[in-house]
């Protein structure tokens, strides 16, 4: 049995007809072939698959495909589409922000939609942001260099 | 004349990675791919009295099922001890008896919980201290007649490893030294919660009887040798294409993933399987950080010269032995730490137990063995009154000391990274108690780890027509970013733009032998092996340069592609020279080893030549916290992590590691804690087996100290693994320094910290 949904996926209109048990996160993998977005336990527990929900962050794991009917989903793959990175994939390059890089993806994107509603935010409010996205490589020094290298730019 | 070598290229896999693009291991999807599902032990020890996959068998999407005794072989690093499934008998909770494979993930689990096996439980060995009792259980029976290399065991025991080390006369000096120490520490079982989780990808060809894998590993040729071992096959019928590696830290080395999918491809005609473990399934049955119960003890002079120490080291290798059994070997011989005590004892044992499986983990032994050593430094200090930077400096490793086989060591910047993380911090000084219940201190533990040796790396070069060049060599990029510090290398050895240098993903079918991607061994050992090839490459071109100028080859020289003479002068660039053979086609190649045997820097005391490591990885951490003597909550405000890193080819990469390394040995040290019972992982979560975010993160200060090495690479030796384990015993210092308890069991929890301040107001009333 699958119905059918009518949302947007990085900026076009995508109707798809999915199982209604899977996950957002499973649709987008799975059936849309956006391999970008990472799972790193399918429990909400380590934020590697965090995708952008009209405009923000959610645990792509813990949504049901049919939960995102009617919006605006962003993936890491909607972020450089036209072929030139965004200011936050540029800091992350420049600063060294990534290390094996699988945390990679939500981490960029959590720092984007943060700085959308913040042009300028602080280390800690850097911090608040991310602090839900494990990073085992321990890679946060120069991620929070990234952001605020960003955030400086923006003010 | 170095072009990138030195400088802070930025990471040749950044681009794919802040794109989503890059491929792992579990973006693996091949046509017609089944997908795996394991059933697992309940039990910490039981026979197996039966197994019934009929239900299984029939349901819907169900393609093959597999059990222990289809692949009745052994596998193991030192003693072949482990069967990819449980054969009789289960021995840890999680241990895999059957696997499953089916059309899609679903039904696969669905399968599985229709497999019903009847389980006899045996009385378990759940600690390592209950292994020793001469009534315990054996956890293996067979021990004695497994293969196994030249180590020593205990037969009939749980005893899988032993090794002692004597010099000098330990006994005689502990009668002579002024004071004596002794304690007892303890490093606790850990993850390496990589992200990724284990995840793999075989297929059997049916009519050549070869197996594929994609697989995420850090040593494809030692991973290849033990999937033959348990498949009982040739290392040769086996290929393993290397996926990007989402984080490693020693996890991704023994057959995990590996072996479920190995066996399910055989037993289907040809199809792909994939097999991807959970978190859970992770976080229980892959492999732990191997405990340890460490007593030390230390003899030291009213001078504070150290001048005997033994150590009685017990280590926890779990159920089956892995890769613990060189932990537990090379680990004991650096609780000596770095530095000079002439008189010297150790023993190590390991037992068997029958919970998770443990092996290599960021540091293969040093972290534990450096909380041990590094606390107790501490406490000799303090209760002798003497300045802990101090007691290190005139104890430490000096340049051309002798290390405990008699090595004459080199490349030793041990001094200069405990003056610089001391200094960083600001040694002496500290705001003791910034609010009544807050105090502050400051602590420093330094570290010695050496390289696996001997081990060789192997690399061919090949310089294109285009003009692009390819490094070719079996060293999957495990997030270290060394694939960045070896495209640098090769385009220095080479002399060409690092943009033309790439580094493809390892295949054992089309990159040569290498050691693994383990014990900080990639820069030095890799980076030689390229240093050789790309210098070949270059000679060959400027031959070459030299026959279409009428000149000498001696004359030319060639940097960043471009070919000038003596005098600087720009004569052609190599795309120009490579295009003047654009008809007849043409391409250059070079092969570049390099191994350790045999190097003049191995010399030591005949017989302990093994002992001798061809590089000495040194680094120094200093820690400024703040307790809460309310809650016992720590907070690390700053550490200062200074590592000797020979030379940094790249402080970018260089400082990642140092910095990912204090992370996560703050994480190690203060979060991480299994609840076990009865054997049984209890908290198999990331919500409950907690590790460090972005919000944990002090202020970290990398300073990297550049020792001379001169058989080394531009002079780099290795940093990924030296990181991480200074960082506990630095905040357990700096908690002594603020508050004046120890603690010597770890994680430093808020209970424990809790509890020692009760113990100590008790004792104290003063304070």
């Amino acid at each position: 049995m699958t119905f059918r949904i009518d949302t947007t996926i990085n900026g076009d209109r995508t109707v798809i007809d999915v199982d209604p048990t899977l996950t957002l996160l499973e649709v987008l993998r799975e059936q849309l072939l956006l391999s970008g977005t990472k799972e790193g336990c399918g429990v909400g527990e380590c934020g590697t698959c965090v995708v952008l929900c009209d405009g923000e962050p959610i645990a792509s794991c813990l949504v049901l495909a049919g939960d995102a009917a009617g919006c605006s989903i962003e993936t890491i793959e909607g972020l450089a589409d036209s072929g030139e990175l965004s200011d936050v994939q540029r800091a992350f390059v420049r600063t060294g922000a990534l290390q094996c890089g699988f945390c990679t993806p939500a981490m960029v994107l959590t720092a984007t939609a943060l700085l959308r509603e913040d042009a300028a935010p602080d280390a800690e409010e850097v911090k608040k942001a991310l602090g839900g996205i494990l990073c085992r490589c321990g890679a946060y020094p120069k991620i929070l260099e990234a952001v605020l290298e960003v955030s400086g730019e923006g003010a | 004349m170095t072009t990138y070598v030195g400088n802070r290229v930025a990471r040749v896999d950044s681009v794919d990675k802040v794109t989503g693009r890059a491929v792992y291991g579990v973006d693996v999807a091949l046509p017609g791919m089944l997908h795996g599902a394991v059933v697992r032990s309940p039990y910490p020890h039981a026979r197996i009295v039966s197994i019934d996959t009929s239900a299984a068998e029939r349901a819907p999407g169900v393609v093959a099922v597999a059990t222990g005794k289809d692949f009745p072989h052994l596998f193991g690093a030192a003693i072949k001890d482990q069967p990819f499934l449980a054969i009789d008998r289960v021995r840890y909770v999680g241990d895999p008896v059957v696997a499953v494979a089916a059309t899609s993930e679903r039904e696969a689990q669905y399968a599985r919980d229709l497999v019903r096996v009847e389980y006899e439980e045996l009385p378990a060995i759940t600690d390592m201290q209950m292994a020793l009792d001469d009534d315990a259980p054996l956890v293996h029976p067979d021990l004695h007649t497994y293969e196994r290399g030249g180590h020593e065991i205990v037969p009939h025991t749980n005893i899988n490893t032993l090794y002692h080390f004597e010099r000098g006369d330990v006994d005689a000096a502990f009668a002579e030294a002024d004071h004596v120490f002794e304690a007892e520490y303890s490093a606790h079982a850990l993850s390496h919660v990589t992200l990724e989780v284990h995840v793999a990808v075989a297929q059997y060809d049916t009519y050549s009887g070869d197996y594929t894998l994609w697989v995420t590993t850090d040593r494809p040729y030692f991973l290849r040798d033990d999937l033959a071992g348990g498949l009982g096959v040739d290392g040769s019928k086996i290929r393993l294409k290397v996926a990007q590696v989402g984080g490693s830290f020693g996890a991704k080395g023994v057959p995990i993933a590996e072996a479920i999918a190995v066996m399910l491809a055989r037993k289907t005609s040809g199809r792909p399987v994939k097999v991807e473990l959970t978190r859970e399934e992770c976080l229980i049955a892959s492999q732990l950080r191997v405990p340890a119960i460490m007593k030390l003890k230390t003899g030291v002079t009213n001078e504070g010269f150290m001048i005997a120490r033994s150590a009685d080291v017990l280590w926890d290798s779990g159920a089956y032995t892995a890769y613990t059994v060189g932990v537990a070997i090379r680990g004991s011989q650096t609780i000596v730490g770095p530095y000079r005590i002439p008189n010297v004892k150790i023993r190590s044992r390991q037992v068997y137990t029958n919970k998770a499986i443990t092996g290599s983990y960021r540091g293969y032994g040093t972290t534990q063995v450096t909380w041990a050593c590094e606390s107790q430094m501490d406490e000799i200090a303090n209760e002798l009154g003497i300045d802990p930077v101090v007691f290190r400096l005139q104890n430490g490793y000096e340049e051309g000391d002798p290390y405990l086989n008699g090595q004459i060591m080199h490349g030793v910047g041990l001094r200069e990274t405990i003056e610089t993380a001391r200094d960083e911090i600001g040694w002496g000084s500290v705001e003791r108690k910034p609010a009544p219940h807050l105090r502050r201190g400051k602590g420093l533990a330094t570290m010695i780890k050496p390289t696996l040796t001997p081990s060789s790396s192997n690399v061919v070069i090949n310089l294109g027509q285009d003009g692009r060049v390819q490094v070719v060599c079996a060293a999957p990029e495990v997030g270290s970013g060394q694939d960045t510090v070896l495209a640098q290398m090769a385009a220095d050895a080479v002399g060409v733009p690092i943009d033309v240098v790439s580094v493809p993903a390892t295949d054992t079918a089309l990159t040569p032998y290498n050691g693994p991607v383990a014990s900080s061994r990639t820069t030095y050992h890799m980076g030689n092996a390229i240093v050789a090839a790309g210098a070949e490459i270059r000679e060959k071109v400027l031959g070459l340069a030299a026959d279409f100028f009428g000149t000498d080859a001696d004359y030319l020289e060639m940097y960043d592609g471009e070919i000038r003479d003596e005098n600087g002068e720009l004569l052609i660039t190599l795309k120009d020279l490579l295009a003047r053979h654009q008809s007849e086609g043409y391409a250059l190649t070079a092969g570049g080893r390099y191994s350790s045997t045999g190097s003049p820097l191995l010399k030591a005391n005949p017989g302990e030549e093994w002992i001798s490591s061809i590089f000495w990885m040194l680094c120094t951490q200093a820690a400024e916290i703040e307790v809460d003597t309310e809650t016992g909550v720590i907070r690390v405000i700053k550490v200062a992590a200074s590592a000797d890193v020979g030379k940094a080819i790249n402080p970018m990469t260089c400082e990642q590691q140092v910095e990912g390394g204090v992370v996560m040995g703050l994480s190690n040290g203060l979060f991480e804690d299994f609840k076990i019972d009865n054997g049984r992982i209890e908290n198999a979560s990331l919500v409950d087996y907690k590790v460090a975010t972005i919000e944990d993160m002090p202020e970290i200060v990398p300073i990297l100290v550049e020792s001379v090495h001169n058989e080394a690479p531009f002079g780099a030796k290795g940093i990924g693994e030296p990181a991480a384990a200074a960082t506990p015993p630095a905040i357990a210092n700096a908690l002594f320094d603020a508050v004046g308890i120890r603690i010597r069991d770890l994680p430093i929890t808020p209970e424990k910290v809790l509890a020692a301040l009760a113990e100590k107001a008790a004792t104290e009333p003063g304070d």
